[in-house]
């Protein structure tokens, strides 16, 4: 080692020390080394719940540094339609959220919904649709699953034609989601994201499984059509039932018959609630009638707590066995339910409580059991199946089963993503064969799955992870997060009108929460990694990140510290 | 002005008076009112310094180093277990040569679990290169701070500035403030002879081989040597613009004593208590008051204990197997003198027991009554 003395006598005081002028870039402790670090993103956990794998984790980080340009390209890359999911989509992700484990989960939906209703305000951030590539796809029904295929087959060149029967796109957003939860306005700017020549409605066009032969000339056909048919009650005088998904629509277009009094809502799921508090909102006193407890009721738990804050009455366990009508009235005559064996797939049933029965008085009865796809496209012969779309070929015209069809949860966030699975298929399909799909799709796949990234099918940024490594809340290092509770939302608490009951965040509460996030898996830059690095191996110049192999020691430091997880060691090759 | 003051505000007082940059410390009784009050300074900016805080005594010790190797004003405090913990780093801070200040409220080590007022925990540190000045008042806590900076960096060695535990950290008595003004001239702005340059990038305190070492350690010996002169300078100085001296020992009635009583701390104000009484019983007796304990002052003490008869050394603490450290100093002071005086060696008022006015007549009898001193030290206020 280089050696050199400095000796200096101020006021005659003996002063000797060791010191060296020699820099240490002649010392490479690289030489020490026999693991070395390296930036590897991996998937943050809300990202790998999100039924469309969206990037959350770097939308947050955008977000925080008011960046919305870049959160919202970022979401469009896996999601078209980020006011409306920031609205009604059950979010998945906050319950998967690493926060919830230090204080609370981030808002994503929040930050979504903030980020899409910029994206409405700033009509600049329109999507690019790249070139025509030469192949065109016929789509039945306009609502979330066709406008998603749509979306995605024009980012991939493909000319759309959307077959919708009624004279509007949006299908059950418009018709089974009420205003106060999702206002007309926004339904009609996020569309406009759809306006390209290369993607034709054609309205007023209700297409049945005889006209798909005279669609042969498609590419590919994809069917998105959703679950027409109400399921019937099955029970005496169940014709003096109004049929909910209809109402729903009906409400919106402020075509719904006058419906005064005590009515009785029949169902637990989300049709069942949006009734209930559309018809609270209308002047009526609704009565939700669920066969099972509350704790089963397929309605997402917030949904329910929010029509039990409003005030409707909920009956659990009770099952409607008939309907009788008289002059003025109707009489429902309620079994009482009590809980029977589990089924095998860990559901609670409910079985009959012995003869112990009720009769409840009401104007009107409500029936919103659920809907069932058209007989007609009943199928059982697949060429192949996956999470969320089906298909078989009719010759050699691949035909994609989407959405509702086929997803077993039937909301707008899996429908979305149906149509983006779909998509990628047909693409994979195209352009390499039917032996690849599973393969690349496994390379598209967000964590686990069976989300599909639709920036790594195009070879994007997220090609560079480890995609399928899913951030664990212990990997994250909370030494440099202190509890910070979430940003709390506000409610319009107006019940008769059909106004937004969720207020928008505001910008500065945006931020407040997007810094929030972890940013689990992915680098923001934070520089700890460079900060802690006793070798001064890490480099940070021009926007790119590196470590200097000659000088890592393979201390692992940088790893320990990094706060979210975005970089591992592995052995010395 | 005067304030009455505790103790330890009067260390976070002469800190802030000293214009500190960087003060890091781990709080532990009864040394946590210094850095209590200096963390309020900092954060109401009364203080323009950088507070760290740390894991442990032993950070708090290697962020001084790190933040005195920058070249600024930088203090810690502590006390018995932290000291302990901070051992590695003392010997550190001296062999760089680094002009950090310290506080160091002197308290037993556990077992058993004792907070209270004890030597030995400073003492344990008399070989690390620091220098060790002991107090008797909130006054001189105050007026030692301040010297402990300019000779500090004078003379590139570490301070540490020891106050009893409770008896001087938790009293409160009227200490005289003086104004920034004054301090400013006494103290100006540190110049660092050992800094970090950016524009001339060097790394110090690596590995000096055989070839070296010595040298540097030699270095080491002599800067302390030069300490007492420079002390007298500082001192001096002080004197001149503050009217306060205090001398690296204070003698008190020792002229024409027959038995001088040594000890360091706040037990000499009992001690001139007890003379008094002595003296007015016709005993000639006096009292060595020791302030500076590293570098060891022995001409001045060789000087005035030269023509005692006897010597009697409180000790509070014990180097178990050789007995007070203190009398050991004492000692090999008073070896080298032709005539040397008989040295007693007491140990009492460990752990914050009471040394009282009787406590040091019992020890004077005892000198009286014996031909000569025990060679093991003897303890005095033992219950049994």
């Amino acid at each position: 080692m280089n050696q050199s003395i400095q000796t200096q006598s101020p006021n005659n005081v003996s002063l000797l020390i060791s010191q060296s002028r020699t820099n240490t870039l002649g010392n490479k402790t690289g030489t020490w080394r026999f693991v070395r670090p390296k930036y590897q993103e991996k998937t943050a956990p809300c990202s790998n719940a999100c039924p469309l794998g969206i990037d959350i984790a770097k939308v947050e980080m955008y977000a925080s540094r008011k960046d919305y340009p870049k959160a919202l390209e970022t979401i469009l890359m896996e999601n078209p339609l980020p006011a409306i999911c920031g609205r009604v989509c059950f979010h998945p992700c906050e319950s998967a959220c690493n926060r919830q484990f230090l204080d609370q989960s981030v808002g994503i939906h929040h930050i979504e919904r903030y980020i899409g209703n910029w994206g409405c305000n700033n009509k600049q951030s329109q999507i690019n649709y790249p070139e025509f590539n030469g192949a065109q796809i016929g789509i039945i029904g306009a609502g979330p699953a066709g406008l998603s295929v749509a979306y995605f087959a024009r980012r991939l060149g493909y000319r759309c034609d959307i077959f919708e029967k009624s004279n509007m796109s949006g299908g059950l957003l418009r018709s089974g989601i009420p205003a106060y939860r999702l206002p007309d306005h926004i339904i009609k700017d996020e569309l406009e994201r759809l306006n390209d020549d290369g993607i034709q409605f054609k309205y007023n066009q209700s297409i049945s499984m005889i006209h798909l032969e005279s669609l042969k000339n498609y590419h590919a056909l994809f069917l998105c059509c959703g679950d027409t048919c109400p399921i019937s009650l099955k029970i005496p005088g169940e014709n003096d039932a109004i049929d909910g998904l209809n109402l729903l629509g009906q409400i919106r277009n402020h075509e719904a018959p006058l419906i005064e009094g005590r009515v009785a809502v029949i169902g637990g799921g989300n049709t069942a609630i949006d009734v209930a508090r559309s018809l609270l909102r209308l002047g009526a006193q609704p009565i939700i009638v669920y066969r099972r407890s509350r704790n089963e009721m397929p309605a997402h738990p917030h949904e329910i707590d929010a029509a039990l804050d409003e005030g409707i009455e909920l009956r659990e366990c009770f099952s409607p066995i008939a309907i009788e009508k008289d002059k003025n009235y109707k009489q429902v005559s309620l079994q009482k339910m009590k809980p029977g064996e589990k089924s095998n797939a860990g559901r609670q049933s409910y079985i009959p409580d012995g003869n112990r029965r009720e009769t409840i008085q009401v104007n009107h009865v409500v029936s919103a059991i659920g809907a069932e796809m058209d007989i007609m496209w009943h199928n059982d012969q697949w060429e192949f199946t996956m999470s969320h779309c089906k298909m078989k070929r009719n010759k050699d015209l691949p035909i994609f089963w989407c959405g509702d069809l086929t997803t077993s949860e039937k909301t707008v966030t899996h429908a979305l993503a149906s149509g983006k699975q779909a998509v990628i298929a047909l693409d994979i399909l195209r352009n390499h064969n039917d032996v690849d799909i599973n393969t690349i799709c496994h390379q598209c796949q967000v964590g686990n799955g069976p989300a599909l990234s639709f920036d790594i099918y195009s070879q994007g940024q997220r090609t560079q992870r480890d995609n399928n490594k899913i951030v664990p809340f212990e990997q994250i290092n909370t030494a440099y997060f202190p509890n910070i509770p979430a940003v709390q939302e506000n409610r319009n608490a107006c019940l008769n009108s059909f106004d937004e009951v969720i207020i928008d965040f505001d910008e500065s509460q945006v931020i407040e929460e997007a810094s929030r996030c972890f940013n689990c898996g992915i680098c923001n830059d934070c520089d700890t990694c460079r900060i802690f690095c006793p070798e001064m191996a890490i480099q940070w110049d021009q926007d790119n990140r590196h470590i200097l192999m000659d000088y890592c020691k393979g201390c692992g430091i940088c790893i320990a510290e990094c706060p979210r997880d975005a970089m591992h060691l592995e052995v010395e090759p | 002005m005067k304030e009455v003051l505790e103790g330890s505000h009067a260390v976070s007082e002469a800190v802030r008076l000293a214009r500190a940059k960087v003060i890091s410390a781990y709080p532990i009784t009864p040394q946590t009112h210094i850095v209590e009050a200096l963390s309020e300074y900092c954060a109401d900016g009364s203080l323009d310094a950088r507070f760290i805080c740390v894991e442990s005594e032993h950070s708090a010790m290697a962020s001084c180093i790190g933040a005195a190797s920058a070249g600024v004003r930088t203090f810690t405090a502590s006390s018995s277990h932290g000291l302990a913990l901070m051992h590695e780093l003392l010997h550190w801070a001296s062999g760089a040569r680094l002009p950090i200040v310290m506080a160091e409220v002197n308290r037993a080590l556990g077992p058993g679990w004792n907070i209270w007022m004890d030597q030995s925990d400073s003492l344990s540190q008399r070989d690390t290169g620091w220098i060790q000045l002991y107090c008797e008042t909130g006054q001189e806590v105050l007026d030692t701070m301040l010297q402990a900076y300019r000779l500090a960096e004078t003379v590139n060695l570490p301070v540490m500035v020891v106050l009893d535990a409770f008896f001087l950290s938790h009293t409160y008595e009227p200490v005289d403030i003086p104004d920034q003004q004054s301090v400013d001239q006494f103290l100006p702005s540190f110049e660092p002879r050992i800094s970090l340059d950016q524009q001339h990038p060097n790394a110090i305190g690596q590995m000096a081989p055989p070839a070296y070492y010595m040298e540097m350690r030699h270095s080491i010996q002599m800067a302390m040597q030069s300490v007492l002169e420079h002390f007298t300078d500082v001192e001096t100085a002080f004197e001149h613009i503050f009217g306060r001296k205090y001398g690296p020992i204070t003698p008190f009635a020792c002229d024409d004593a027959e038995s001088i009583f040594v000890m360091a701390g706040t037990s000499a104000s009992t001690c001139r208590q007890a003379i008094k009484t002595m003296r007015d019983k016709g005993h000639k007796v006096g009292v060595l008051k020791l302030k500076m304990f590293r570098p060891f002052p022995y001409q001045y003490v060789r000087k005035c204990l030269v023509n005692a008869k006897n010597v009697i050394v409180l000790d509070r603490n014990c180097s178990f197997g050789a007995g007070g450290i203190f009398a050991q100093e004492l000692r090999s002071s008073m070896y080298a003198s032709n005539n040397h005086p008989q040295i007693f060696s007491f140990i009492s008022g460990l752990g914050g027991r009471d040394i009282t006015v009787d406590h040091f007549f019992e020890m004077f009898d005892y000198t009286k009554k014996a031909q000569h001193p025990e060679n093991e030290s003897v303890w005095i206020g033992l219950n049994h």
